[in-house]
């Protein structure tokens, strides 16, 4: 009788054990806090992308990754699906290759053309170019001015981004540039980017 | 009544193994293995537990963990933000008390790990959580604590990303070595109440980063801060207020020396000052924090 009862509990608690998966809820959370650069396949921009990585993940303790991009015009795509928070864009290459727009061969005037039309159109902020405009790949009546361009969604959910990037405005001439590109041939970009912000004080 | 046949020996250790299972207990040879899990009632962990995805203890759940368990996470990543997604969050309570000879170990399953492996134990809201005598390693953030009361002692946390993180708590930490990890401690002050002593927090790449919005309340003492390899403390972005860091050992008594190790308005005009008053002479021993005038027992 009591052997019976034994049985019967027994297969009762193995019933509910066997249920128990039933009442899991599978439940959310994540970080959520990781930023993502992309970067064209070049020793300027993969040590453009580090630079704007460092100096965000280590001013704010932000995750950032680097993803590759095969073309400005699929960086630019992968920006407005929301795909890459920033990467960096040449203000000439904005103005003729992906807004489809004339070209303009001054530099202020151009770098104001595109902030504006990014801005209105496309929810995306033009920060301060970094001081060189790059010869070799400037649409034909322009200039190449580079300078990171941020979602405007990213900005509104970190404030505090705008203001820390804007830290690299007019700080590396083409001439530093060069010097860049040629150390990140030597030793990886990542190096000679943290290199770069820790002699300049920014890390 | 006496059970004598073989058939009834059988089920009895069937309904033993059962019971033993739906208690939340493990035997100690049979791994428990979990993916996305809810506890909302006592569990008691130890051995080995798999973990491949969220287990949740909500807000009446209880879990213990017991020395020498060790929790390991396998290293997936769905979302694709380079941080492994296997966590253990708590809402409810956590008692993992390990003991020196069998401490409890949080690790990554990856056959060659590496730091972000696996996302965090974070203890948000807690009800009660104690850690003593537990291992962090491989994780993005080893232990995160918000909004709550935490205790954690003897432990261990190396070769995560963040080793101890917190904001908003309650916290009293006191003999952890926290060593290998980018951030050995990661703060967010936001009023919280924190005592830290009697930690070793060396060979990090920045020992102490004061992320944001501190209000010099926490409380670091007897510490030793060193040998850290960008910074022994850095100042986040948005820190622009003065941070205390008294009566702790720095590697040396010189204030140049030391001061040369931090990341803060010496650097960067809009940061705060960092200033490590009274120096120790010499390094603290974590064992002995029990012997601390300020210990809480």
């Amino acid at each position: 009788m009591i052997l019976r009862r034994l049985v019967r509990f027994s297969l009762l608690v193995l019933f509910c054990v066997a249920s128990l998966p039933l009442f899991t809820v599978p439940a959310a959370a994540c970080v959520g806090k990781t930023l993502v650069v992309g970067a064209l396949d070049t020793p300027q921009q993969q040590v453009l992308a580090q630079m704007l990585s460092i100096l965000i993940s280590e001013r704010t303790g932000t995750t950032v990754k680097i993803v590759p991009m095969e073309s400005h015009a699929a960086a630019h795509e992968a920006l407005q699906r929301a795909d890459l928070d920033m990467y960096v864009e040449y203000t000439g290459v904005g103005q003729v290759e992906l807004l489809k727009q004339p070209p303009i061969a001054d530099p202020a005037t151009l770098y104001q053309a595109v902030k504006e039309r990014y801005n209105q159109d496309l929810n995306l902020v033009w920060l301060q170019p970094f001081g060189f405009a790059e010869p070799r790949n400037a649409p034909e009546g322009t200039v190449a001015e580079a300078a990171p361009v941020v979602r405007k969604d990213t900005l509104k959910k970190f404030p505090a981004l705008a203001r820390l990037i804007n830290k690299l405005g007019g700080v590396i001439d083409l001439a530093t540039m060069g010097k860049l590109e040629t150390e990140s041939q030597a030793s990886s970009s990542r190096d000679v980017a943290r290199r770069f912000l820790k002699d300049n004080r920014l890390i | 009544m006496k059970i004598a046949g073989k058939p009834e020996k059988i089920f009895v250790g069937v309904l033993l193994l059962a019971l033993f299972w739906a208690a939340g207990c493990t035997p100690a040879l049979v791994p428990l293995t979990l993916d996305d899990t809810v506890i909302a009632d006592t569990r008691v962990w130890s051995g080995e537990v798999r973990v491949r995805g969220l287990v949740t203890v909500k807000k009446g759940g209880q879990l213990t963990i017991e020395p020498g368990t060790k929790v390991v996470f396998a290293p997936f990543d769905d979302d694709g933000d380079g941080i492994g997604d296997g966590e253990l969050l708590v809402e409810g309570s956590i008692i993992a008390r390990g003991t020196a000879e069998r401490p409890i170990l949080f690790t990554s399953g990856a056959v060659k790990p590496q730091p972000a492996d696996w996302k965090f134990v974070y203890v948000d809201f807690a009800r009660q959580a104690e850690f003593d005598h537990a291992i962090f390693e491989y994780a993005f953030s080893g232990l995160q604590i918000h909004f709550c009361k935490a205790r954690v002692t003897n432990s261990e946390f190396r070769h995560n990303i963040d080793g101890l993180r917190f904001s908003t708590v309650n916290l009293y930490a006191a003999g952890n070595r926290l060593h290998h990890n980018v951030h050995g401690v990661r703060y967010e002050e936001r009023r919280s109440e924190a005592l830290l002593h009697h930690n070793d927090i060396r060979d990090n790449q920045v020992g102490l980063f004061v992320v944001t919005r501190g209000e010099d309340r926490a409380r670091f003492v007897h510490n030793n801060i060193t040998a850290n390899r960008q910074y022994d403390v850095k100042l986040g972005w948005q820190q622009p207020g003065p941070v205390t860091l008294a009566e702790n050992w720095w590697g040396t008594i010189a204030t140049d020396e030391i001061v040369h190790r931090f990341f803060d308005q010496r650097r960067d005009a809009s940061l705060g000052l960092v200033t490590a008053p009274q120096p120790l002479a010499g390094p603290v021993d974590p064992a002995d924090w029990q012997n601390f005038p300020g210990v809480v027992p």
